[in-house]
């Protein structure tokens, strides 16, 4: 299916990510989904196995519970909905009724970070956060919608709880080659190789990361591109050869930049004492953002493309002044 | 079995229950939520013995029924229930409760304790839960049933009636919640003139959501409890049931009951040799 498309095609990840899950449920009986009001890209799925959808109305705690009373009886339960309500609202009952249960509820939220523009109530700004504080429970995130399809076909059997994180999945660019990226859960991606510095980045924000190294490429300046495709378990391995080669990183997301990707990282450095010549976080500060399309929004908080690029630009000019 | 002989059977089975959980109080030094699980003691004896199908040679078939502690802060009683059913043993359960890695402790832990059919603890929680085991029980065709035990006082948590509202609407008819109505939660009554938070009209309000609804006028009389499974069973329709069983918090052991302080508390000796005597002088009528 994937060598229909090619880099820059725009697609529907929900509907993309609903119909991965109904073709698994076509050879597997454990696939159930459940959804908030949320089921309007599961049309395939609901006509295919109506009797193992269950729209419980608005009510993402029903849900959460629901799903861990499904898996108690044998299902792998997919959740669908928008990443603030599955994860916020139904906090507790994805810690207590799924993750400590260690039950494999698969938690797909959409709409994460800043791409509604619904203003903040419809912000998941600490959801990597919260979602990464419990126990057992996998998070991914998915910065390209061929690769969320394969996110969904690889969580099938993953052991334990996880909660994939999407971006507006409306229409999302296909940023990697079709068949070009080996996902595996619990692994990054080494997007861009480069020498100079590392951008640490996840979700929404890769495509602007590839479409910044690319340029500066041609400046000579190297920059390498980790898409941070697993944020827990962080893969080690891939961060601190990274960040040992470059001794520059900049962590990039479309999250508070506290508690997501970069607190991860910063941990995993000092533990490891590799201690980079320097560390930017590039995030949500501590605010309640208002409205606004996502651009205006990473414009805004400095999240965009060009403000990364300058201080890029100004890491390597200072990395040079040193040597 | 004949009636009265199964009735006075089961009266026996909840007098040893209480007996245990007193023993266990005295045995152990801390806490144990002694008012809640002396009012739902009858309803659990008349469910394991009698009301669910369930048992050690079942415990593994997808037939059987489920059982789900949502007031999970009362998980003593309910393995105390399940070894006068023969699941565990109870001197294992006195030995270890509440000690560094038991199985046994204050909420019930299924990643610990497989026999059991979830976790729980967190008010609220189980009837969701319950409602993902009817959905798959409905499906599969199983024929399960499943049970969902709450306190009154758990049903303010807004998440009950989110599953309440989703079960009627879905109409599940394998599903049973059962609602432990002793009127006390930790720290005041429900039912009292300026009450804090007054529930009435409670069986209303989940008759408005769709449910069937069995209301028990006593629900620490063993009789009015066997009346509400049978009438459980009964009934033919498509609705959830719900039974509504009224009872005293602390029944069975005179200075604890309708006592706010005995929602969770420890017995001394002495204390323990009082409810030893009640009960006995109980267990002695009954024969």
């Amino acid at each position: 299916m994937s060598q229909k498309y090619g880099i820059g095609d725009m697609l529907p990840t929900r509907k993309l990510l609903g119909d991965t899950i109904s073709e698994l449920a076509d050879r597997d009986e454990r696939v159930w989904t459940l959804s908030s009001d949320c089921g309007g890209n599961m049309g395939t799925f609901i006509q295919k196995h109506a009797d193992r959808f269950v729209d419980d109305g608005i009510a993402e705690q029903n849900a959460a519970g629901i799903a861990a009373g499904l898996a108690l009886s044998g299902a792998v339960p997919y959740i669908m909905g928008m990443a603030p309500f599955v994860t916020m609202r139904a906090f507790e009952q994805n810690r207590s009724a799924i993750a400590y249960q260690n039950l494999p509820v698969r938690i797909v939220g959409y709409v994460a970070g800043m791409t509604t523009g619904g203003g903040s109530t419809h912000y998941a700004m600490e959801d990597i956060a919260i979602m990464g504080a419990m126990a057992n429970m996998t998070v991914l995130s998915v910065s390209d919608p061929l690769l969320g399809a394969e996110a969904i076909r690889a969580s099938l059997d993953a052991p334990g709880p996880c909660y994939i994180r999407c971006g507006n999945g409306k229409a999302d660019p296909v940023i990697y080659a079709p068949g070009s990226v080996k996902l595996e859960i619990g692994k990054g991606i080494l997007a861009r190789e480069g020498g100079d510095v590392t951008i640490l980045t996840h979700g929404v924000m890769v495509k602007y990361a590839l479409s910044l190294a690319d340029r500066l490429r041609e400046e000579g300046i190297g920059v390498e591109v980790l898409d941070m495709f697993t944020i827990k378990p962080l893969d080690e391995d891939l961060v601190c050869a990274s960040v040992g080669k470059t001794r520059k990183a900049v962590v990039w997301e479309d999250h508070r930049t506290e508690g997501g990707l970069a607190t991860a990282v910063a941990e995993l450095l000092l533990e490891k004492k590799i201690m980079p010549d320097a560390f930017e976080r590039v995030g949500i500060p501590q605010v309640y953002p208002g409205f606004g399309s996502d651009a205006a929004l990473y414009g805004k908080y400095r999240m965009d493309e060009a403000s990364v690029e300058q201080l890029v630009r100004r890491m390597v000019k200072s990395g040079c002044k040193e040597s | 079995m004949e009636r009265q002989a199964l009735i006075k059977e089961l009266k026996l089975l909840a007098v040893e229950q209480r007996r245990r959980l007193i023993a266990l109080s005295e045995s152990y030094s801390g806490n144990i939520h002694l008012g809640g699980d002396m009012s739902m003691s009858d309803m659990l004896i008349a469910l394991y013995h009698y009301g669910m199908n369930l048992s050690v040679e079942n415990i593994s078939s997808p037939d059987r029924d489920r059982f789900v502690l949502s007031k999970g802060h009362a998980a003593v009683s309910m393995y105390i229930a399940m070894s006068l059913k023969g699941f565990m043993d109870f001197e294992e359960i006195k030995r270890t409760y509440g000690q560094l890695d038991s199985a046994y402790g204050m909420h019930p832990c299924k990643v610990r304790l497989s026999s059991l059919e979830c976790s729980s603890g967190s008010l609220g929680q189980g009837l969701s839960m319950a409602i993902g085991m009817a959905l798959m029980a409905r499906r599969r065709n199983h024929g399960a049933r499943v049970f969902c035990m709450m306190g009154d006082g758990e049903t303010c948590e807004g998440s009950v009636w989110e599953a309440a509202m989703y079960a009627g609407s879905a109409k599940l008819n394998n599903l049973i919640a059962l609602v432990d109505r002793n009127r006390q939660m930790m720290t005041s009554y429900t039912d009292v003139p300026g009450a804090n938070m007054n529930l009435e009209p409670y069986a209303d309000k989940w008759r408005a959501f769709g449910w069937h609804v069995i209301v028990v006028e006593d629900g620490n009389d063993m009789e009015q409890l066997i009346d509400a499974l049978d009438a459980m069973k009964a009934y033919e329709g498509n609705q959830p049931t719900a039974i509504i069983f009224n009872t005293v918090k602390g029944h069975g052991i005179s200075y604890m009951e309708r006592v706010l302080s005995w929602h969770s508390g420890s017995v001394t000796h002495e204390q323990a040799a009082v409810a030893f005597e009640e009960l006995e002088k109980e267990r002695m009528n009954l024969q």
